[in-house]
This record gives C-alpha cells, structure tokens and sequence, in this order.
C-alpha cells in the first residue's frame, strides 16, 4: 500500500496522456497475458464437425450404419444357412421348381 | 439380380460355366482353427480401404513443404467428408497393421509356413516390412512437428546400422536432414512406388495360396476333415467378417479422430515425450535398454544390429525349421513363437505406458 502512495505522488503533475504513455506497455503486457490461455485452443484445428447438429447427425448415421451392417450380417447368415441345408441334402442346386414352404 | 441378356453375352465370349466350376472346386478344410484363414482376407480387406481412401486424399494433398500441412488442415475442415476420410485412412492402417501382425503370427503358430509354403511366408513378410514403410512414409505427410521429430529419428537411427547406415539415411532423406526433399521423397514413396510392390506381391501372396492350398495345422493333418467349397461357403463368411470390420473401422473413425499437430519447424526442439507409432514401439524399447557405448562400440549400432539379426532369423525360420517341414511336431519353433510374441506385446504395452 505504502508503494502505491508513493507512485500516486509521482503521478500528481503529470498530465493523462502522460500517464497513458507510461501504462500502455503495462497494459499491453496485461493483454497478451490474459488472453494467453486461449492460445492453444486456437492452435488446436478440429478434426470433427465442431457444431452440436453435426456431431448428432454423423452419431445418428453410426448407429444407423451399425443396424445396416447388422441387417446385412444376419441376411447373409440365413442365405449361408440355406445353402448349407441344400449341400448337406446332396444336390448342387434346389430346384427351381421347388415351392417355397414346404 | 438375373440379367439373362448379360449372362448370353459373357458366355458367348467367355466359358462362363467352367470359371463358376473352378470357383467351386476350391476346396477349404473346416477345423477348429479355421478362423485364422480369415485373418489374411481381413487384412487384404483393409488394403483395399487403404487404397481407396488413400487415392481420395491424394486429389486434395500438396506435397510440398510450405502447404502440406496446410492442405491437410484444409480436407478436414472445408471439404465435405474430409475429416472422415482422413480418418478413416488413419485407422484403416492402424487396423490394417494390426491384422497383419495377427496374421503373422497366427501363421507362425500354426506352422503354415512349412514346406511346400515357404515363398507364401516369404512374400507375406516382405509384405508387413512395406506395410511398416507404407505407416512411416505416411506419418511425415502430415508434416506437423512429431512427424518431423519421428521420421528424423526413425531415419536417423536407420543410419546407424553400420557400413550401409549411410545410405540408407541419405536415401530415405533425400539430403542431410529431414527436409521438403524428404517429403517429396516420401510422398513418391507412399503414393506410386509402394502401392505398385504391394499390388504385385498381394497378387503373387494370393496366387501362391490358390496355387499349394490352405495349410492345415500339424496336428490335424493326419485327420479326416470336412471339406467346405470357397465358394459360396467361405466367401460368405469372409463377407460377413468384412461387414463386421467395418463397422468397428468407422466406429474407431468417428469417435476417435487424429489430431493434427502444429507445423513442423526444423529449428524448433523435438516436442516431449514423442513417440512414435505403435508397432514401432518395441523397436524404440529394445534401443532404450542398451547403454550408449559397449566395450568403446557405439551401443545403438549393436542394438540396431542385433534387431537386424532377429528380424533375419525370424523372416528364415521357414528354412532353418526342418522338424515341421518334415512333417514332425516341432516345439522348439513353437517356443521361439512364443518368445517372439511375448517380447513383442511386452515391449510395445512398456512403450505404450511409459
């Protein structure tokens, strides 16, 4: 406290743009200082959509392309199944002709 | 789908039937093993991703110093879907190098090197070596400053093997140090000259398997097994392992992205704690735990060497292991697949962690 009133009986005659003078690098330094912390978040580049809608979209498609790739894994399975069921009968083929329900 | 037109006009040209009845006729046993010959379709599968994704990165990447990094920042952030692409490319090696590491020793395991298979192992070695160059040529293109600081140890420790260290690094750098001419290098290497051996070395990989067929472990050779048609049987089960693949590969590539680093600058010191790739990690591991000299030798020289040597006898046990090709049980090959696993798992979860 004692070395503030000392520089405010320094400052006493000098005029404001005197004073702005002498502060500006001070406040200069200030500024950089306080928005320093923000440094590396502008350094850091998204490498995902940054917005909430899209981030929903492309989660939405995943769970989408999960249930495709799911659907198509249970297809082939059953298409699998049934071949396996004509070979273990011994013909290369079914026939054409066959109905479908038995 | 039945186009009878089509199905008229291709058998006119082309004897349709006999190339469906060739298909048949290949014949893959069914044991309880089996789920190792999928590995190998897996890791072809990811090629192709690799391949495909790779060429669409290519219309969009400058190779050159002052805005390769720039250009990468510029497929993920404007281009529509480059974000994904990018890391679709990125997982799909991860995975890819993964599989053939599966691969790889699966294959060892289960001795499917043995006689009369020894150049099906020899072109499938040769193979992960370029798919191992593919991942490092790769990292540089993105010439922030771990990939700068990675290949400049990566190639810099390629120096110190003696008598052709030398070469080798002024080969891979193009010039004194990790520079722009390094890039180029890398880029030629990553997008036409590695491309070109692998597809020629897939197709002789895949030739010779048509070629001998699939090995069946020692221990169930003299068993009567099932045999099941390639196609439609197997082919259908690869799909499906295919789909379930790429559902993890797009999982991996949504949810996890790959950072982009800060520009490389060549002045700047090497950013802490870089690491490099993941299977490069028992490499750095192993260099780590020799000391800098040994009885007045440069100790990374005798490091690199003695890696050299493992990696030499590990690429020829198909001719030093004469127990197998003989069709006899041979433990000791078993062992030292063993050891070569552990070490190498070991080693990469200690380089992971520290």
């Amino acid at each position: 406290m004692r070395g503030i009133g000392i520089v405010r009986q320094r400052l006493k005659g000098w005029s404001f743009s005197r004073r702005l003078r002498l502060l500006s690098p001070a406040l200069l330094l200030l500024m950089s200082a306080a928005t320093s912390w923000a440094a590396d978040k502008i350094a850091k580049i998204d490498v995902f959509p940054p917005t909430p809608y899209d981030g929903y979209i492309i989660y939405e498609s995943l769970a989408v392309f999960w249930l495709f790739i799911i659907s198509l894994i249970v297809i082939i399975r059953m298409k699998l199944k049934e071949i396996e069921r004509v070979q273990e009968l011994g013909v290369e083929e079914e026939s054409p002709d066959a109905p479908i329900l038995r | 789908m039945n186009c009878p037109r089509l199905k008229d006009w291709l058998d006119e040209r082309y004897d349709w039937d006999a190339i469906k009845k060739l298909a048949k006729s290949k014949l893959v046993p069914e044991h309880r093993y089996d789920l190792w010959y999928y590995t190998g379709g897996i890791t072809f599968f990811l090629f192709i991703i690799q391949f495909v994704s790779g060429m669409l990165m290519a219309l969009y990447y400058v190779p050159h110093v002052d805005f390769a990094h720039k250009s990468i920042i510029e497929i993920v952030t404007k281009l529509n879907m480059g974000w994904f692409f990018r890391s679709l490319h990125h997982w799909g090696a991860q995975l890819a190098i993964a599989f053939l590491f599966i691969h790889l020793f699966g294959t060892l395991l289960l001795k499917s090197y043995r006689k009369p298979r020894e150049f099906v192992w020899v072109t499938g070695f040769v193979l992960l070596g370029i798919s191992i160059f593919f991942g490092l040529s790769g990292y540089l293109l993105l010439w922030d400053e771990r990939a700068f600081a990675a290949t400049r140890v990566a190639t810099g420790g390629a120096g110190a093997f003696p008598f052709i260290g030398w070469f080798i690094k002024a080969f891979l750098r193009g010039s004194m140090d990790v520079t722009g001419d390094t890039l180029l290098r890398f880029y030629a290497f990553h997008v036409a000259i590695l491309p070109i051996i692998t597809l020629g070395l897939i197709g002789l990989h895949v030739l010779l398997v048509q070629y001998h067929g699939m090995s069946v472990p020692l221990t169930l050779e003299k068993e009567k097994l099932r045999q099941a048609p390639f196609f439609p049987n197997v082919f259908y089960k690869d799909l499906m392992i295919w789909l379930a693949v790429m559902g993890i590969l797009v999982t991996f590539t949504v949810l996890m992205p790959p950072e982009i680093g800060v520009k490389a600058d060549p002045l700047a010191p090497p950013p802490e704690n870089i690491k490099p790739e993941w299977y490069f990690l028992f490499l750095l591991q192993t260099l780590k735990l020799f000391p800098g000299e040994i009885l007045g030798l440069n100790g990374e020289t005798i490091a690199i060497l003695l890696v050299a040597c493992a990696i030499l006898f590990f690429f020829l046990i198909p001719f030093f292991d004469r127990k197998s090709s003989r069709g006899e049980k041979s433990p000791l090959f078993t062992w030292i697949g063993v050891i070569y696993l552990l070490y190498f798992l070991t080693m990469t979860v200690v380089g992971f962690l520290s």
